[in-house]
């Protein structure tokens, strides 16, 4: 069987198993229904006031639906001119028949034909596009009869169900197969990331860790080379480390691994200090987390003297977790952290003070002359609804 | 003022220290062997896979094995796990470029006493490994990170039914592996907490102890369990 080729908003898309058996069943639907408008006219060909009318215009219906069973396109385009003929079929009924047969509640001269314009503008279009289409076959239906009656209106209102219900399928099918391409891109993406990890862990970091360390060793200038060696080590490897099952889990679920998150801060005078578990916790309070950290990095980076190293420490304790910042830079006199909270000029403090406290968390704050700052942070990893 | 036991260390003679090196990296096996030869360290073996650094330890039985974790062959945690097992007086220093967490603390489950990443100082790992030699515990704040981690994951872990016992350290302890693992030297640690240092040291040791001590139990329970243990 050859595949029907769509063409929707302008790239050429794979569909999903059931779109294509919706366009397959359509294709059947369609030489049917002609063929029924056919019997009928020809049932009643003695009522029909211009029969040779009638015989060109289910003429004209015959060709176009041999046309769709060969020709496989199907774009904006085709089902616009399939709506166009359905609506014209109909409305030749009143030139076909004499205005009395119409009055009597005779039907139309395409039978039920036009649904599949209403049914293939929903597979195209969704349920939009179905109830659009059925509306206009609908108006149609309605000028042609001029005096609607009871078989116009069932009529009306199956054809807009008709549209509705196909297009919903069309819709979620179509939802429910990006999310798989989704999902199947990350898996090869997550593999080919482990390939890489591998082949770059066997070569580059090595030798990226030898040139820092023998930098290191001889000094001088190459002693930056050897910084710069380390500080590339350090980025490929956070880019190259591996994605886990629990990591693929996180991102379903919606929460986010810490270590991840705070991994990125990690630099020459940063260590992010991480367990060998995934830490999940909801993204809000992850994100606010991250945003405290780095309130606090940049704190070290401008207070805490150009010699100041920093340690992150994730910890998690049961359902908290706990992220401890310290430094060792000059630190804060006694009474000077007090001291400025008073006169409100702790705003580095207070805004991570807040941030804990909107997700009901704690903040402690420890300074010594000489010994550097401490600061711990505690909170939920579940979001705490306020 | 020095006590007799600090003197001694002091005192530590390098050329009494035999070291095995295992990296699959030729460049970075002869560097370290280079550096440990030229620090006046005794390097009596290399390797480049797992089955030749356990044969390799096995046969000389260094004071030290200085491992890479990625080996061909054997994981890092199996080559550990083999010379425990064989009861040889030789302690496992991991020189690792991974950062692969999980594989590090696998590795100090069974039983290696210390852990330092490659990108470290030439100074700073001659010194991890005297103190492996010595048989002191070389303590990243990262491996403290790992080493706490693992008692809050085994805290947060259900009760069991059986009533087995889950290792918890103490409040001084986690004090201690915390201030460790966020950049403290064990002579900070001390002035800070008002204890000597060697106080410190006690602490840190008994943590990795007991995290091996549990996971030896935990082996023992498995082999039972799947009845390794009876002769067939």
């Amino acid at each position: 069987m050859r595949e029907f080729r769509v063409n929707r908003g302008g790239t050429a898309a794979v569909e999903p198993t059931v779109v294509t058996a919706l366009w397959s069943g359509l294709g059947l639907f369609r030489p049917i229904a002609w063929l029924y408008a056919v019997y009928s006219a020809y049932v009643r060909h003695q009522d029909i006031a211009r029969p040779w009318l009638a015989w060109v215009v289910l003429g004209v219906l015959g060709a176009w639906t041999l046309g769709m069973v060969l020709y496989r396109t199907r774009n904006t385009w085709v089902v616009g001119i399939e709506l166009a003929l359905a609506c014209v079929a109909i409305m030749s009924t009143r030139l076909v028949d004499t205005a009395e047969v119409i009055a009597g509640g005779a039907k139309t001269l395409p039978g039920f034909w036009p649904a599949a314009a209403v049914l293939a503008w929903a597979v195209l279009k969704g349920w939009r596009g179905g109830m659009l289409a059925a509306f206009c076959v609908g108006v149609a239906d309605l000028l042609e009869v001029g005096v609607p009656n009871e078989n116009t209106i069932n009529n009306i209102v199956i054809l807009v169900l008709l549209g509705g219900c196909i297009g919903y399928c069309a819709n979620l099918s179509r939802d429910g197969h990006a999310a798989l391409s989704e999902a199947l891109r990350v898996q090869a993406e997550v593999r080919e990331r482990d390939r890489l990890a591998r082949t770059v862990h066997d070569g580059v970091l090595q030798t990226l860790s030898y040139i820092h360390r023998r930098g290191l060793d001889m000094g001088g200038e190459s002693r930056e080379l050897g910084s710069m060696a380390a500080d590339q080590e350090r980025l490929l490897r956070a880019l190259v480390s591996s994605v886990s099952a629990p990591d693929l889990d996180a991102v379903v679920g919606g929460d986010v691994d810490l270590r991840t998150l705070l991994g990125r801060y990690a630099e020459g005078a940063v260590n992010v200090i991480p367990p060998a578990e995934p830490v999940l916790v909801a993204r809000r309070v992850a994100d606010e987390l991250a945003a405290a950290v780095s309130a606090a990095l940049d704190n070290v980076r401008r207070h805490a003297g150009a010699e100041a190293q920093a340690w992150v420490l994730i910890e998690e304790r049961g359902e908290d977790v706990t992220v401890t910042i310290r430094d060792n830079g000059v630190g804060v006199p006694a009474g000077r952290l007090a001291e400025a909270a008073a006169s409100g000029r702790m705003g580095v403090a207070n805004s991570i003070r807040r941030r804990m406290s909107d997700l009901g968390g704690t903040s402690i704050i420890d300074s010594r002359p000489g010994a550097g700052t401490c600061l711990e942070l505690t909170v939920s990893k579940k979001q705490l609804s306020s | 003022m020095t006590t007799p036991e600090e003197v001694s260390e002091d005192v530590l003679d390098e050329t009494t220290v035999s070291v095995v090196v295992a990296d699959d990296h030729p460049m970075w096996r002869d560097a370290v062997a280079r550096d440990l030869t030229d620090a006046g360290f005794n390097v009596v073996a290399t390797a480049d896979d797992g089955h030749s650094a356990v044969n390799r330890t096995l046969a000389t039985r260094p004071d030290v094995l200085v491992l890479d974790l990625n080996l061909p062959g054997l994981r890092g945690d199996q080559v550990c796990a083999a010379i425990v097992t064989a009861q040889i007086p030789t302690r496992v220093l991991i020189l690792s470029a991974s950062a692969e967490q999980r594989d590090v603390l696998e590795a100090v489950k069974v039983g290696a006493t210390g852990y330092l990443l490659k990108s470290a100082g030439r100074e700073e790992f001659l010194d991890a490994v005297r103190a492996t030699a010595r048989g002191k515990p070389v303590f990243t704040p990262g491996l403290a990170g790992l080493v706490l981690g693992e008692f809050r994951r085994l805290a947060a872990e259900p009760r069991r039914k059986d009533g087995r016992e889950v290792p918890e350290l103490t409040g001084r302890e986690i004090e201690v592996l915390k201030l460790v693992a966020t950049g403290m030297s064990y002579k900070q640690i001390g002035a800070h907490l008002f204890i000597s240092h060697r106080t410190v040291q006690n602490h840190v040791q008994n943590t990795l102890n007991k995290l091996q001590l549990h996971n030896r139990i935990e082996l023992v329970r498995f082999a039972i369990a799947k009845g390794l243990d009876t002769p067939t």
